[in-house]
């Protein structure tokens, strides 16, 4: 099957480095301390962060720093077929130890001892690249709900089919067999968080994939900070400063 | 600090919003002797609602219902299965109702919340019976083929209501929904219906090409009042609904027949005089509504 037509465009219209359109909303639930909507395209993710509160399970409390804890879900209708378990399957299992970790590296969790900061993520559409949607709507989630980080952490995907390396990759391009490459970055800091790849590539395409992928991070990190500068100003509008 | 009056009452040295969570009742107590809530809303008004039709695209059906903070999102799958030897001639609804820990600071992963077990029971009790949907629509090949209708309604945001956003989005799911084109193929099983584009004659007819819309009885309609002494609060918040804990739920149909009544205990009891002041409530909520659900639907239309 041709993911890249000769003319240079994808399936979807796209030109190989071209990313999905964005879409940023924080605060989509109300009793959270802290939430955001994130979409890629046709990827949806909705985001809610609660802490930093009591922790839940004492012996789990750690006398130094917080404890950051991730749940990771896709609801029913998300996916072409009708998922029959949500969640407990192994793929969300393993999605939300990844996504916990990556974040987990960049809270301040020593200025917050005794206490759980708890992530819940939940794919309402998900149409390849959840993983970095997650990542970027827990980004905003936790901006909103006001806990301390070392920098944004963003993430995109990318990989290399008929011989192009395409950044965002949807769900067609995703099942296609070709590598998939993730980037979890962080933009600030120009450090890499995260880093996950399937599926066989030469040695030396390696580099370029991963360079687009961060190249993508780079860009999104650009588009959460425009969408937290615009929040920070209704916020101050609305108090009347 | 001042002296305690002769009543004990503390709330003229005290922050609002301190004696607001030591007191709830008490504060909530003072606003209903001047018929007012916390919020401004009169006694018997509901909060702001808003239904949105087509929220995820993936879905066969959707809609996204918010009233006032809380918020539900329905979608429907469509599947085919055999129906049952019972009843070849018909299809079948399943409804799940599910609490992921977004929406509340009270749900935790891993234990759900109780409020979903009963909701979704009531849900599923209150759509079925409430006779909105023929099963018979919902059939394909006479005793091989039927539709399996999989309504997933998942709560975004819990504040108080619950039952009644819910029922709003799972009614706008089913009138949003449009049921796939399918023919049958020669092995006899059922796909999904493709156009051939060039001219060429069809070589399978679809089987259900006229019915893609289902069309739907009497709409249920519900409305959920919190019981207090002699007050009758309609369309509780979370607050309202914890500090009094008798909840009455009563649901209506577009007939003006009553669907459902439903008061699980609760330390106030009901006269039959509040029984039915609930139920003038809900009949005028259920006008509320259809407006709101008529709205949503022609500003569907129009694109």
């Amino acid at each position: 099957m041709e993911f890249v037509n000769p003319e240079g465009l994808r399936l979807d219209g796209r030109r190989p480095m071209e990313m999905r359109q964005l879409r940023a909303e924080i605060g989509a639930v109300a009793r959270a301390d802290g939430s955001a909507v994130f979409e890629m395209g046709n990827t949806k993710v909705i985001a809610a962060v609660y802490g930093p509160r009591e922790v839940q399970n004492k012996s789990q409390q750690s006398n130094d720093q917080a404890l950051v804890r991730c749940e990771y879900t896709m609801a029913n209708f998300s996916t072409g077929d009708r998922k029959r378990k949500p969640k407990g399957d192994r793929r969300s299992t393993e999605i939300s130890l990844v996504i916990r970790q990556t974040m987990e590296a960049c809270i301040l969790t020593h200025l917050m001892p005794r206490s759980q900061i708890d992530i819940y993520v939940q794919v309402l559409q998900a149409d390849g690249g959840t993983r970095s949607a997650c990542i970027n709507a827990a980004t905003l989630a936790l901006a909103d709900a006001g806990i301390p980080m070392r920098d944004l952490v963003t993430s995109c995907s990318s990989g290399y089919l008929n011989s192009t390396p395409l950044l965002d990759l949807n769900y067609l391009e995703d099942s296609a067999g070709g590598p998939d490459v993730t980037v979890g970055f962080l933009p600030k800091l120009d450090r890499v968080t995260l880093l996950q790849m399937d599926a066989k590539l030469p040695v030396d395409i390696v580099e370029n994939v991963m360079q687009l992928a961060i190249e993508g991070c780079k860009a999104i990190a650009t588009y959460i900070r425009e969408v937290l500068l615009e929040n920070t100003k209704q916020l101050e509008y609305r108090r009347g400063l | 600090m001042g002296l305690l009056d002769s009543s004990g009452d503390l709330s003229a040295e005290m922050e609002v919003d301190a004696f607001r969570r030591l007191f709830p009742l008490r504060y909530y107590e003072r606003h209903l002797a001047e018929s007012i809530r916390p919020d401004g809303r009169p006694l018997g008004r509901a909060r702001d609602t808003t239904v949105a039709l087509g929220a995820v695209s993936s879905a066969d059906g959707s809609a996204l219902a918010k009233i006032g903070s809380t918020t539900m999102l329905a979608a429907i799958k469509m599947e085919v299965m055999t129906p049952s030897a019972e009843s070849p001639d018909e299809g079948c609804i399943a409804i799940e109702f599910h609490m992921p820990p977004i929406c509340s600071p009270i749900v935790r992963p891993g234990r759900p919340a109780e409020a979903a077990v009963v909701v979704s029971k009531q849900l599923s009790d209150t759509i079925l019976s409430s006779g909105m949907i023929d099963l018979k629509e919902l059939a394909l090949v006479s005793g091989k083929a039927a539709w399996m209708a999989y309504l997933d309604i998942y709560c975004l945001d819990a504040d108080g209501a619950l039952f009644d956003a819910a029922l709003l989005s799972a009614v706008a799911a089913f009138s949003h929904l449009q049921i796939p084109v399918v023919s049958v193929n020669d092995k006899g099983k059922i796909v999904a219906f493709t156009e051939e584009g060039d001219g060429r004659k069809l070589e399978k007819e679809a089987v259900n090409k006229e019915k893609i819309k289902l069309t739907l009885g009497s709409i249920p309609f519900s409305l959920t009042c919190a019981l207090h002494k002699k007050y009758i609060l309609a369309d509780p918040t979370s607050e309202e609904e914890s500090i009094m804990e008798t909840l009455v739920t009563v649901v209506m149909d577009s007939s003006d027949r009553l669907v459902s009544f439903y008061k699980p205990g609760g330390p106030a009891l009901a006269y039959t005089s509040l029984v039915t002041d609930c139920v003038a409530l809900t009949r005028h909520r259920m006008k509320e509504l259809e407006k709101i659900l008529d709205e949503a639907f022609s500003g569907m239309e129009v694109d």
